[in-house]
């Protein structure tokens, strides 16, 4: 993301604090595994403010520098060598050195062989992936990429306070409430516009709209249709990223949809265009695929348009007895469907989906008691890398991990078939993050669907009015430096 | 059975009988007051529920209206018309409006039909209404008033009351369909009179199925019995009423009147009732526990009723029965006394009625009877003289004559010839002797008749004194000429019982009969002597082959006197008769013509039991 030139008028002011809320509410200051989207990005984003990673990608795939300000890779021994920018610190005083980014990141991966040398850190590839050096290197970068690789020591004093390079340091964490960031004075990127970011964990999407419009907060999380919704707050501004979450229905190992051509009949029954319009308010895309378009541009070959006939023929042949017209139903054969219930849409979109197999016959119950037998998730795509988040998302769907080697379109596209052929993952949707800021904040200059790996750049931002006991003094304008909007 | 009995049974078969005839004829008033209870509470429990859905209905549209004309539907009308709705801006505006007037149904539906938003399932946007309907095409028809309708849930269809009204901004309308669920809580507003329940069937499925059948509680349990009436109502669209029994205990039965509830409130007529669909069956169920207690208590104080009624009418029957019968019984008694001989017997009788005038005939009748007897007694008193002195005059007249001849002869011998006197007079003195001697045997007969002792009764074997009968009387008949001869034989039962008799007297009994035989047969025949024993008796028998007797011979043959030998008193069957009555036992006589004649004598085998009967 690039600032706009600062004019008088809306020249970076230093200090104030940003006033951030999010849904959840984590117990501690971990990328959780198996965490549910929101979750997921709430954590990577806060964690983002505080490390860094050694390289970010852009929304095409494309490594930029961030602790590594140059890599490369060894076809002959197969080993990529990052090397580190010099002088960076960590929180506690400490050098970013080689040996402390490899010992963080043999923590990370235990498997992996990492060294550091001279001025650099040296990662060995597997040498039994049969991939090539090149692609390895681009695997690896994706890899280094995601939030789980930022580079964070913990202080085993301080209940494992992550200590980082970022832009802000941890000031204060009551563990699922409030976690109060300050401006990391000697951070490499330069002295970040905020003097402090404060954030409020466990509030919902109706208490931070709340917050929001009686100036109680500053950022907050938005439904991903209140983005392209009619009738926003002129004050307040959303921003929606590119579709990086996937809304679908799963079927567990223990459901009694056993029958794929139930599975599929359902897949036919679900109309999408209508949820899409209705219940997304035209928010993201129609999905019959696991990556979206804009990561992959095969996603059209995956039919999306609902066929009813042919699902109730597939019924017909299934075990599965069809539901007799006129009749009451009988949810003891009903299947279960369940969903995440912190998610405001997601049950009127269960519901909008056993209405659509009602039509064919498919009697679903939509409940959150009992056994599940389809669930209805949202995962979320956590790289630009198309064959990095596809086994992301496998992994997070339960499905098995594509065949190595998937690094081409065609072979993708073969691997991605291959997952969706039994029809136990019946994607519906590919959706974006979005957030709201509120009429202080500046910079908010972010470009809509442009990809960002873990939400809003928070440490860009400055506040145009300054509360009284935020003491900084608004920058001359001649003295923003160079270092001011620069990231 | 005795006048006494039959009265009573009388009695108090006609106190049963009225108690019955009055318990059943009072359970039957009252059964029928209760099913006339039941009918009229089942209708007003159907009035009340029809006007409660008539006030629900009332209410349904007004809420709709009140809906239809709220700002939100009207900015939603006017949105629609100006670029329609379809990014689905107010896919929940039917969910807080439907909260706004507590309606559990509402729906936005456009022009065309289709569901904008639906409060009773918001993921329902989009799908056509069938309450409203598109007709040729273009326009759209919906029912002016409320209507009943079956509506489609997440878990499964459910009744409602629906209104639509129509809010017209520009020129597409918007229809908002709203309505109100049709189950328990609707039935716990009824006020339900007590001892009547009410079950709501909601006819969802095409066949029955129990889980659709609501009290107020909701599904009703073990309801099964009530299907087949169900099943008639949705056959026909018709009332019917029927008698539900849920146990063994007719208690615990129920009436149920079963109420079609058709599509439209206002069908007309049952011809249009039998077009529409039926939507439910309305049930009102009235317990016949209260009936069959009181049925219970009828009869259980019916059973005490009739008790004590027959109980005091066997009491007061008695008494009024022995009032009634004293005189009868009396009249029986008195009746018995005469019967036995006791002609002196009275009735003491004072009542005035038909009993006293019976018993006033019965005393003159037994005194008439007393007179009549005495009358008798000296006719027959004068009779027997008469014959006795008969009797003598003819039994002295024939021995007189002799002598006076013979006396006469001695005179006119002593007068004329005293030569031949001595001679005479030795012949005459002869001739004076025998018949002396006969008219001391006529008066030792007489004598020994009047002397007639008391039997002194002790074991006796009557084959015994037959045995000794016959030895006395073989050597007489062996003496007897040749072609005069008379053959004695004794047939005798073996094991004939020893008798409580007097020996003596029978022995005489039967010599008497055995001389008589032999005077029956002058020339010759034969003799049986037979025994035998019949039930609790012994029979004697003595058969000649004599010339036998006339039947006025048989008849006058007992009668003292009476003799049909030239030379005889005619006391010998009566000593025979007399000896046979002392005994107890009784004579009588069989006999034919040129035949024979058989005497027979049945004796009591226990004399002393039936002298003590007697006494």
């Amino acid at each position: 993301m690039t600032a706009t030139p600062a004019s008088a008028a809306t020249r970076p002011h230093y200090g104030g604090t940003l006033r951030v809320m999010m849904q959840s509410s984590p117990a501690t200051l971990e990328l959780p595994e198996n965490a549910a989207p929101g979750d997921y990005w709430d954590i990577a984003r806060t964690l983002s403010l505080v490390g860094d990673t050694l390289v970010t990608l852009d929304a095409q795939a494309k490594p930029h520098p961030a602790l590594a300000v140059a890599w490369q890779s060894d076809p002959i021994t197969r080993q990529c060598q990052f090397t580190l920018r010099r002088g960076v610190k960590f929180h506690d005083g400490s050098a970013a050195s080689p040996a402390a980014i490899e010992q963080i990141l043999a923590a990370i991966h235990p498997g992996w062989n990492v060294r550091a040398s001279a001025d650099s850190v040296i990662i060995e590839c597997n040498k039994e992936d049969g991939k090539d050096s090149e692609k390895s290197m681009s695997s690896l970068l994706a890899e280094l990429a995601l939030p789980r690789n930022l580079l964070l020591k913990r202080d085993k004093n301080d209940s494992g306070k992550p200590i980082g390079t970022g832009p802000f340091l941890v000031a204060e964490w009551q563990p699922g409430k409030l976690l109060r960031l300050a401006a990391n004075e000697e951070s490499w990127a330069g002295r970040p516009f905020l003097d402090a970011i404060a954030i409020e964990f466990g509030k919902s999407l109706r208490d931070q709209a709340v917050a929001l419009e009686l100036d109680k907060a500053d950022v907050i999380e938005t439904a991903p249709q209140t983005a392209t919704g009619a009738g926003s707050d002129r004050r307040a501004e959303t921003f929606a990223s590119l579709p990086i979450e996937l809304l679908a229905l799963v079927f567990p190992q223990s459901s009694k949809a056993q029958d794929p051509r139930l599975r599929e009949a359902l897949a036919l029954a679900i109309d999408r265009k209508p949820i899409q319009s209705v219940l997304l308010k035209g928010a993201g895309e129609l999905a019959a695929s696991i990556l979206p378009n804009w990561m992959t541009g095969y996603a059209a070959l995956f039919p999306k348009q609902p066929d009813p006939q042919r699902a109730r023929s597939l019924l017909a042949d299934s075990r599965q007895p069809p539901l007799n017209p006129g009749s009451t139903l009988d949810l003891s054969a009903a299947l279960n469907l369940s969903y995440d219930p912190r998610d405001p849409q997601a049950q009127l979109i269960a519901e909008r989906i056993a209405l659509n197999a009602r039509e064919v016959g498919i009697t679903l119950r939509v409940s959150l008691a009992g056994a599940e037998d389809i669930r209805l998730v949202r995962i979320a795509l956590p790289s630009s890398d198309p064959e990095t988040s596809i086994a992301q998302a496998a992994r997070q769907l339960g499905l098995p991990q594509p065949a190595p080697g998937a690094d081409s379109i065609d072979a993708l596209y073969r691997a991605e078939r291959s997952l969706l052929a039994t029809n136990t993952v019946i994607p519906l949707f590919h959706l974006p993050v979005a957030d709201t800021a509120g009429p202080r904040v500046r910079e908010w200059n972010v470009n809509a669907g442009e990809w960002n790996e873990a939400g809003l750049p928070l440490a860009d931002f400055w506040l145009a009015d300054r509360r009284p006991d935020q003491g900084r003094s608004e920058l001359p304008s001649n003295n923003a430096g160079p270092e001011a909007g620069s990231r | 059975m005795s006048f006494r009995k039959k009265l009573l049974l009388l009695f108090a078969s006609t106190v049963l009988i009225c108690v019955v005839v009055i318990s059943a004829s009072v359970y039957s008033s009252i059964r029928g007051s209760f099913e006339q209870a039941d009918r009229e509470r089942a209708y007003a429990v159907a009035a009340q529920f029809r006007a409660e859905f008539e006030r629900r209905a009332a209410e349904v549209e007004r809420k709709v209206e009140s809906v239809a004309a709220s700002e939100t539907v009207q900015h939603i009308a006017l949105e629609m018309n100006r670029d329609g709705t379809g990014s689905g801006e107010y896919v929940g505006a039917a969910l807080s409006l439907a909260a706004q007037q507590q309606l559990d149904f509402l729906e936005l539906v456009d022009d065309r039909g289709t569901i904008l938003s639906s409060a009773q399932w918001q993921a329902k946007f989009g799908y056509p209404e069938s309450a409203v309907s598109a007709s040729a095409g273009s326009d759209i028809s919906a029912p002016p008033e409320a209507f009943l309708k079956h509506e489609e849930l997440p878990d499964g269809p459910s009744l409602g009351l629906f209104a639509v009204r129509a809010t017209r901004v520009a020129e597409k309308p918007l229809y908002v369909i709203g309505g109100q669920r049709l189950d328990q809580r609707f039935l716990s507003t009824l006020d339900i009179p007590t001892g009547t329940r009410v079950l709501l069937y909601q006819n969802l499925d095409t066949k029955w199925n129990p889980r659709t059948l609501l009290d107020l509680n909701g599904p009703a349990a073990g309801v099964d019995q009530i299907a087949p009436l169900v099943e008639k109502v949705r056959d026909t669209h018709r009332e019917f009423q029927a008698v539900i029994h849920w146990t063994s205990d007719p208690a615990d039965a129920e009436v149920f009147h079963a109420i079609p509830l058709i599509a439209a409130l206002s069908a007309a007529t049952s011809a249009d009732d039998a077009k529409q669909p039926l939507m439910a069956v309305l049930l009102v169920g009235s317990s016949r526990r209260p009936l069959i207690e009181l049925q219970r208590q009828i009869v259980s104080t019916a059973l005490l009723v009739g008790g004590v009624g027959i109980l005091a009418a066997v009491v007061a029957s008695l008494w009024f029965a022995a009032r009634v019968t004293r005189p009868v019984v009396s009249l029986a008694d008195a009746a018995r006394r005469v019967a036995a001989g006791d002609l002196g017997a009275k009735v003491d009788v004072e009542s005035g009625d038909e009993l006293g005038e019976l018993a006033a005939s019965f005393n003159r009748m037994t005194e008439d009877l007393v007179q009549q007897k005495e009358r008798t007694l000296q006719a027959e008193r004068v009779a027997a003289w008469r014959e006795l002195a008969r009797r003598l005059a003819h039994e002295l007249k024939n021995p007189l004559f002799p002598l006076q001849v013979t006396v006469e002869n001695l005179m006119r011998a002593r007068q004329k010839s005293p030569e031949i006197f001595d001679e005479v007079f030795a012949e005459g003195t002869a001739t004076l002797l025998a018949e002396i001697n006969h008219l001391k045997t006529i008066v030792g007969r007489f004598s020994e008749f009047s002397k007639m002792p008391q039997p002194q009764p002790r074991p006796t074997q009557l084959n015994d004194v037959v045995g000794s009968v016959a030895r006395v009387f073989h050597g007489q008949l062996a003496n007897r000429p040749e072609d005069k001869k008379i053959s004695l034989h004794t047939e005798l039962a073996d094991a004939l019982p020893e008798i409580s008799a007097d020996s003596d007297l029978l022995h005489r009994a039967l010599e008497n009969l055995v001389l008589n035989a032999i005077d029956a047969m002058p020339e010759g025949g034969e003799l049986t002597i037979r025994t035998g024993r019949i039930a609790d008796c012994v029979e004697l028998s003595v058969s000649d082959t004599g010339s036998g007797l006339t039947e006025d011979e048989c008849g006058r043959l007992f009668t003292p006197y009476y003799t049909t030998k030239q030379y005889g008193t005619g006391l010998g069957l009566a000593i025979v008769q007399s000896i046979v009555s002392d005994h107890g036992g009784k004579i009588s006589v069989e006999s034919v013509k040129e035949k024979g004649t058989t005497f027979r004598i049945q004796l009591p085998c226990d004399f002393r039991a039936y002298s003590a009967s007697l006494r």
